[in-house]
């Protein structure tokens, strides 16, 4: 089958430039998918798919148009390129609009193994026992987690083929397989949810269900009887799961097409120290078993390693190549994409790296601050650096996690964060394609009461 | 809002001919379910985006697929597919018939239509609207935030729509199409300011509306919006942190409803006793001036609906009145469940998702005093012109959201630009210290699009000015 999606990516590339495409670039999309919920040791729902689609992308008289379809329908396939190129003709013609050249998509594009056939043929008795598994464990952690919003395991199976006009010619496929638990607990009138959740590429390294039930149970009990606190600058503390959050959030403002315009705060910064030499931030298109791993990225370019910030200094923003033409600099393989969007810049496997300091130590040199272990809206603003989330979690007494607090919110401008940062856990954890281990501000400002 | 009197809209010839939608039905039954469905959808989109002075690129899509259910007591199985062909089908149907654990034939199942009601019609597709005029109402509003003010710098400016196609039959023999189109316009724009600081505004609409309706509602005010707010909110200072007397502007305020409230009365989270508006009905959740309504049938709006994805007639519902909680949104499966009717609220983004319930326009109702005499009551607190996003935690109620554009409060009249400021509450006290409502209700423009589960839909929301007291304001500035 593989084979006939390459022979389609490359025929629709042949078509286009037969009918006046200048460059043309054809991404196709094959997927299969499966998941399971289970609600008091039943079955809740089933859900198998296959689903596939091809994006087009052309460049006539320099101007782009770009079209999608899942309809596979060989008769349809002229009319389709056609609408093509009639779209772009709608579009402003751009000189700097172009598909990546034959030197940027040289280069090596071995990766690691991503695709595991146990995840592949992963049956559904298998899902159905490990969310059962779940589910019981969590009840079994606490008595009073008495119910889920949901609680559940799959996977999903996909292949990725690419051709263009420029000589790019790949396919890759991959795995993963998932596991996730959304436990409520209840306490007189409170109610308090939490979760917890594992993706691995390779079942093998999957977290046990017994072990994502328990956590996600011990992470919703330990917020039952949560208040507001004064509102207060203290030192904060992000687990693993809000830092990776906050790392995505700089990556964000290092999106080289916001630099361009200016519509990032770190658009002055390149070069210069702002945090701490502990801080490295990091965007890996290739490491191992990566859930954001792969050989090449949206429109064909060899992914790589592109440090971030590396011990405290900004050293580099994430392009594609269309951006990187306007910026007058190289793509670095940045080019994200599904087979219904254009490429647009976005990272592959995103983290921060891991310091020394074991995450309890971090806790308990706090005399009193802030823990926080979720948080709510989107509100980091990259034009401006301000960011200010509703934030859920405990509060830390003398060195000790104590009250949970909700109803809260942590605010501060993330340049100011970044320099704020005193210190990094070694507990670096991944829970889909984004790291980060437990980080320190040393002040944020709290609103509450 | 005006409703259009209810007239049958024709309806178009299926992607999937209807005897074969009932064989899937059947085959979907063969395993003993209790209930099947068949939807197809087919969906053709357009967008232009316009950077940097220049269209960027005009781009267009096509979707298309069957998802087919089956509910089997409690349990459900889903299959979709995106193949059409009848051994495709066939593979799916039989996939979701698995729920059902037990053996039996083929039943043979007819489907028909009922009269349905028409809140939009669909003359002329928006997929039938020549690309070339959408890219002008983007350079049209490029222009008009540039003229707007100097101090513009960046402006993006998106028009999107799609034209989509839904036919949905069940075992109930029940057949419903509609053609559901949505248009959207909207900007971006950065303004500069002294000292390289920049602020940003956003503004844009739309909804199930005729291509035509951006000949009243133009570019040209959609881009000065924008505009306004970037240029209006330079200079703005960091807003004070803690509890304090809020005044939402009326209109996309609403969103603080459909956080604070809607989504804890959908009736997922309440059967699943999930949701802290859970075992409440009939009891006080909120203040006397709160009367909130979730209306699928408004004229023209973004949240509209002809039948929901479930096939049904979307409803006028009363969830609170004058505080009370009224009712819940039910989709098939939860009403089916808790021994319930549906509501029309049961709502998918796509062919590859189950339905659930969902809201559609909600909207909080009128109550009798101006905007200005809301404001001048305020000694010292904040007024909330526009905002960003917001999102809740429908479990514990939390809810946030963020501030684009707000303004001090001083002795009744409103004072400096704030920035950073972000509103956090928990939903049923938020509705305890609703003190104020105002006479002036308005929709919002059409900008709203709600996730829960990982599925998009479309939503409007509304609300006239509200004051609040006592809500938390997340800010950098403490004492």
């Amino acid at each position: 089958m593989t084979t006939a999606y390459e022979a389609l990516a490359k025929k629709l590339v042949a078509r286009a430039k037969k009918r006046g495409a200048a460059q043309a670039e054809a991404f196709v999309e094959i997927g299969r998918e499966s998941s399971v919920r289970v609600r008091d040791g039943e079955i809740e729902d089933l859900t198998q798919a296959t689903s596939k689609g091809v994006g087009l992308r052309v460049v006539a008289q320099q101007r782009l148009g770009f079209i999608y379809t899942s309809d596979f329908d060989p008769t349809g396939m002229d009319t389709f390129v056609d609408r093509a190129l009639q779209l772009a003709q709608a579009a402003a013609p751009n000189p700097l609009n172009g598909l990546p050249t034959r030197a940027a998509l040289k280069g090596d594009t071995i990766v690691g193994a991503l695709y595991d056939h146990e995840v592949a043929n992963l049956s559904p008795e298998w899902k159905i026992r490990a969310a059962l598994e779940m589910e019981k464990a969590g009840k079994a952690f606490d008595s009073r987690v008495r119910t889920f919003d949901s609680v559940g395991a799959g996977e999903s199976v996909g292949e990725v083929h690419l051709a263009s006009s420029e000589g790019a010619s790949g396919s890759y496929e991959g795995t993963y397989a998932f596991l996730y638990a959304v436990p409520v607990a209840s306490q007189g009138d409170q109610l308090q949810t939490s979760y917890w959740v594992d993706y691995k590429r390779f079942l093998k390294d999957l977290d046990s269900p017994q072990a994502i039930g328990q956590e996600a149970a011990r992470r919703a009990v330990r917020m039952l009887g949560a208040k507001k606190v004064k509102s207060q600058k203290v030192p904060v503390i992000f687990d693993p799961m809000m830092a990776a959050s906050f790392v995505g959030s700089i990556a964000g403002a290092a999106n080289g097409d916001a630099v361009f315009k200016k519509s990032s705060f770190f658009a002055p910064l390149l070069g210069k120290t702002i945090a701490p030499r502990t801080v490295t931030v990091v965007d890996d298109g290739r490491l191992e078993k990566g859930l954001g791993t792969a050989p090449f990225d949206g429109e064909g370019v060899p992914t790589r390693r592109t440090p971030l910030i590396e011990e405290g200094t900004l050293k580099a923003f994430l392009y594609d190549t269309f951006t990187a033409r306007k910026a007058k600099t190289q793509t670095t393989g940045n080019a994200s994409r599904g087979y219904r969007s254009m490429p647009h810049i976005g990272t592959h496997n995103l983290y921060l790296e891991p310091g020394t300091q074991p995450p309890e130590e971090i806790i308990r040199e706090v005399k009193n601050g802030f823990y926080v272990t979720a948080m709510l809206g989107h509100g980091a603003n990259m034009v401006t650096g301000e960011y200010s989330r509703g934030a859920n979690g405990l509060w830390v007494e003398n060195g000790e996690l104590s009250q949970p607090v909700q109803e809260v919110t942590v605010a501060g401008h993330m340049l100011e964060m970044l320099k704020n940062i005193d210190a990094i856990g070694s507990d670096l954890t991944f829970r889909g394609s984004t790291g980060a281990p437990t980080i320190r501000f040393a002040e944020l400002t709290i609103s509450g009461e | 809002m005006v409703k259009s009197a209810p007239a049958s809209q024709k309806p178009s010839a299926p992607l999937v001919a209807i005897p074969l939608m009932e064989k899937l039905l059947a085959t979907a039954m063969a395993k003993g379910g209790d209930f099947a469905e068949v939807y197809v959808e087919r969906t053709v989109s357009t967008a232009v985006t316009l950077e940097e002075n220049k269209v960027k690129s005009a781009q267009g899509g096509l979707s298309q697929g069957v998802g087919i259910r089956v509910i089997s007591g409690a349990k459900v199985g889903y299959a979709y597919s995106d193949d059409l062909d009848e051994a495709a089908l066939r593979r799916a149907a039989q996939t979701a018939a698995l729920i059902a654990k037990g053996s039996g034939a083929e039943i043979a199942f007819n489907v028909s239509r009922r009269p349905q009601p028409t809140f939009y019609r669909v003359e002329q597709a928006l997929s039938g609207v020549d690309v070339s005029d959408k890219v002008a109402l983007v350079v049209q509003a490029n222009r008009a935030a540039h003229t707007f003010d100097k101090r513009v710098k960046q402006v993006i400016a998106t028009y999107a729509d799609q034209t989509k196609n839904v036919w949905v039959c069940n075992t109930e023999g029940h057949l419903a199409s509609d053609i559901q189109d949505l248009a959207r316009l909207s900007t971006h724009v950065v303004a500069e300011g002294k000292k390289g600081e920049r602020r940003t505004g956003f503004y844009g609409g739309g909804g199930r509306v005729p291509f035509s309706h951006f000949d009243t509602f133009t570019p040209e005010q959609v881009a000065r919006e924008a505009a306004r707010q970037a240029v209006a909110t330079l200079g703005a200072v960091d807003a004070k942190a803690g509890p304090q007397t809020v005044v939402l502007a009326p209109g996309w305020s609403g969103i603080l409803l459909h956080e604070a409230v809607g989504h804890g009365l959908e009736a997922d989270f309440i059967r699943k006793g999930t949701s802290l508006f859970a075992g409440k009905l009939g009891q006080k959740v909120a203040s006397d001036k709160v009367t909130v309504i979730d209306d699928g049938t408004m004229a023209n709006a973004r949240g509209s609906l002809n039948v929901d994805d479930e096939g049904n007639a979307p409803q006028f519902k009363v969830l609170i009145e004058r505080g009370v909680l009224k009712g819940y949104m039910y989709d098939k499966l939860n009403a089916r469940l808790m021994g319930q009717a549906p509501t029309g609220s049961g709502r998918r983004e796509s062919f590859k998702h189950m339905p659930l319930p969902r809201m559609t326009n909600t909207y909080l109702a009128p109550g009798e005093e101006t905007n200005e005499e809301i404001i001048r009551g305020v000694d010292k607190g904040i007024y909330c012109a526009h905002f960003g996003g917001g999102q809740v935690d429908i479990t514990n109620g939390n809810f946030v959201f963020e501030v684009s554009e707000a303004y001090e409060i001083e002795k009744g009249k409103l004072r400096r630009p704030l920035k950073g400021a972000t509103l956090i509450g928990v939903g049923p006290e938020a509705l305890k210290n609703v003190s104020h409502v105002g006479n002036d209700p308005k929709p919002d423009p059409g900008l709203g699009t709600c996730g829960k589960d990982g599925q998009s839909v479309p939503v409007g929301v509304g609300l006239p000015t509200v004051r609040i007291d006592n809500m938390t304001v997340g800010g950098t500035r403490v004492g």
